[in-house]
């Protein structure tokens, strides 16, 4: 009850003085704005800058805490997976390889396939011949076909949803539907490089995918944005071996043929993996072909950028100082000025720690004012930003004002409050009543 | 019965940048309640240090004080605080008001010093109850630079009073007024002993003294009663 009586009087009075003297308050707040907007801003940035990063990792590696599982290239891997994961959602298998969609025996207009701002021609076209050694090489081909209206593509094909690990964000139209049979005609989800292309050439509507034994027509469900600069398109598992012998996908003479495929999974999903690796071993596949990586990203990038964030913090902290040093010079020059009103309020009986109190409280509400302003700029500036440069920086497009900020604003705001309150609360304490009342 | 204040032997030496001075030298003074005080000297010779010392705002170097019989001579600051809240009102020469609050403000300052908390409604009965005791509740509203010098001196006085003190310690209240002023000054100040309140009055002007019931004069350190004769 003491506490909040000194607690109410130093506010009513910290307010009192704050709003007879809003000049001196306006300046000292100008004083310290920058510095808290400066801490703002680094919290700010670096917050927004942790967030695209991760979700940049998120979208090309898998959500923090998922484990990325290896499974051996073998004959038998993709049939094998396909069988085990039937009736498991939650753990889905990709699998990739290269398509070509456009008119057949061409050079595409991005062979590699590589991104189309890089795409050329010019430079003939180069195939990977791999030898029984399994030693491998790029060579250019001799004789190539002539160029024409075709796009390179990475095909990956998916046993199930996985935008549960990696979290693609549908720009257009919609993602692929896993319920219900397969289509003869493979639904494709490409990612916006590969739209990219779609949308500046035209192509005929033929898919060859890379040992396929047909060419198929695809349809083009959606757009999804996955962090890769790589063309690439999605399509369901099952849709793909349709059009490819499940033991076709990326050929590697090294290990006999056969496809790759990743598992996106859940830890708690490892029982999955031990009857799957059972199954794998047991068509002869080798087990310790098995690598398993735990997605770590939130771990990474924050040992990656906390270095950058101290050091643009100690560069706020500095300006923050030259703030404090102004709100303290202030701040003494007021209790220099403000002498009899504390001698006075000592002579009515305010003990000296409320008297201190009160300058401390002032100094509190500048700084928590301050850091309002700062805030509310920090606000309205990143949204102007996002507005003004969004189209151009992605780091910007919807970006949301951190709390973080907020919180690291107002922690500033404090402590230039307390820093640059402390000495003229220490001195309008010690002021002598009798001296000052008898001049 | 016991006095409000007894205060005997009190000494007080001021040490500045020259050589100490000894101010008071064995001050003996007893006030009871509703008892008023006049203190006369002259200039310098250590009144307003002995309303200082009475006032809890300095500590003696030696002798005794008792306030309601108890030894108050080394009180520890933070029990002074409470005790200049609780027993003491105090009205100065210059009447120390903050000019950008309202007299009402200004009153209520007394009441906002940490020394527990009163509800705002409570406040402002309080706060209006001391300025109607001085005659200028019309004035609440009002700032001091927009007042009289004697309407400030009662904002002054209603601040002192607010409290409802059991001693008033008035350092030359009527200084800064003219005659007729000053008077009815006085007369705020004395209507509080009416009911109760101890009144010590530090003043040069021997008509206000001659108001008060004691008279002593403060020479050479030491209080003497002053015979009534010589005031007027």
């Amino acid at each position: 009850m003491a506490l909040s009586g000194k607690l109410r009087s130093a506010v009513v009075i910290g307010g009192q003085g704050i709003r007879a003297r809003k000049l001196r308050t306006f300046l000292s707040m100008i004083s310290l704005f920058l510095g808290v907007l400066a801490v703002v801003a680094v919290q700010a940035g670096s917050e927004i800058a942790n967030r695209a990063l991760l979700a940049d990792i998120e979208l090309q590696q898998g959500k923090d805490g998922s484990v990325n599982v290896s499974l051996p290239q073998h004959a038998k891997t993709v049939e094998i997976t396909q069988e085990v994961l039937r009736g498991h959602p939650e753990v889905v298998g990709a699998t990739g390889t290269k398509a070509t969609i456009g008119e057949p025996g061409v050079i595409a207009i991005n062979p590699g396939p590589v991104p189309f701002k890089y795409a050329d021609r010019s430079q003939g076209a180069y195939e990977v011949v791999c030898e029984s050694n399994g030693y491998c090489e790029q060579r250019r081909v001799e004789n190539p076909a002539p160029p024409g209206q075709a796009i390179e593509l990475q095909l990956v094909g998916l046993t199930g949803d996985i935008r549960q690990f990696r979290p693609f964000q549908v720009r257009a139209g919609q993602w692929l539907d896993f319920g219900g049979e397969p289509s003869l005609s493979p639904g494709l989800v490409l990612n916006k490089e590969a739209a990219t292309g779609f949308a500046q050439n035209r192509v005929p509507a033929q898919m060859r995918v890379e040992g396929g034994t047909a060419d198929a027509t695809p349809r083009i469900l959606g757009v999804v944005d996955d962090g890769s600069s790589t063309p690439t398109a999605y399509v369901r598992a099952d849709e793909l071996f349709t059009w490819l012998s499940p033991g076709a996908a990326t050929p590697d003479p090294r290990m006999g043929g056969g496809a790759s495929m990743t598992l996106y999974m859940w830890p708690s999903s490892q029982p999955v993996v031990q009857t799957l690796t059972a199954r794998l071993t047991g068509a002869g596949a080798d087990p310790s072909q098995v690598y398993s990586n735990a997605v770590d990203s939130r771990e990474r990038i924050g040992s990656e950028l906390d270095l950058m964030r101290w050091i643009f913090l100690g560069m706020a902290a500095l300006v923050l100082l030259i703030g404090v040093a102004g709100i303290l010079n202030v701040g003494l020059a007021t209790v220099g000025e403000r002498i009899e009103e504390f001698a006075l309020r000592r002579a009515v009986g305010t003990p000296r720690l409320l008297l201190a109190g009160i300058v401390l409280a002032e100094t509190l509400i500048i700084g928590l004012l301050t850091a309002a302003a700062a805030i509310g700029v920090g606000v309205v500036g990143l949204q102007l930003a996002g507005k003004v440069l969004g189209s151009r920086t992605q780091l910007l497009q919807d970006v949301a004002f951190p709390w973080q900020a907020g919180v690291a604003g107002v922690a500033a705001g404090l402590i230039a409050g307390i820093l640059g309150g402390l000495l003229p609360a220490i001195r309008a304490a010690r002021i002598p009543i009798a001296t000052v009342m008898r001049a | 019965m016991t006095p409000l204040i007894q205060i005997s032997g009190l000494t007080k030496t001021l040490t500045g940048q020259g050589e100490p001075r000894p101010i008071l030298s064995g001050v003996d003074l007893t006030v009871h309640s509703g008892d008023s005080v006049a203190i006369l000297g002259r200039s310098g010779s250590g009144k307003s240090t002995l309303l200082s010392l009475i006032g809890l705002f300095d500590r003696p170097d030696g002798g005794q004080y008792l306030l309601g019989g108890k030894d108050i001579t080394r009180v520890p600051e933070r029990r002074a605080a409470r005790l200049r809240s609780e027993e003491f009102g105090f009205v100065f020469q210059r009447f120390f008001l903050l000019k950008h609050l309202t007299a009402a403000q200004n009153v209520a300052m007394a009441l906002v010093n940490g020394q527990g908390w009163a509800a705002r409604r409570n406040r402002r009965a309080k706060v209006m109850a001391a300025l109607e005791q001085v005659g200028i509740a019309h004035l609440a509203k009002q700032r001091p630079p927009r007042m009289s010098g004697g309407e400030q001196q009662r904002v002054a006085i209603a601040r002192a009073l607010v409290r409802q003190p059991k001693i008033l310690l008035a350092d030359e209240p009527t200084g800064a007024l003219d005659t007729e002023t000053g008077a009815l000054v006085i007369d705020v100040l004395h209507s509080a002993t009416d009911r109760g309140c101890g009144l010590i009055l530090v003043t040069h002007d021997h008509a206000h003294a001659n108001r008060m019931r004691r008279v002593v004069r403060l020479t050479d350190g030491v209080l003497r009663p002053e015979p009534r004769g010589v005031l007027i």
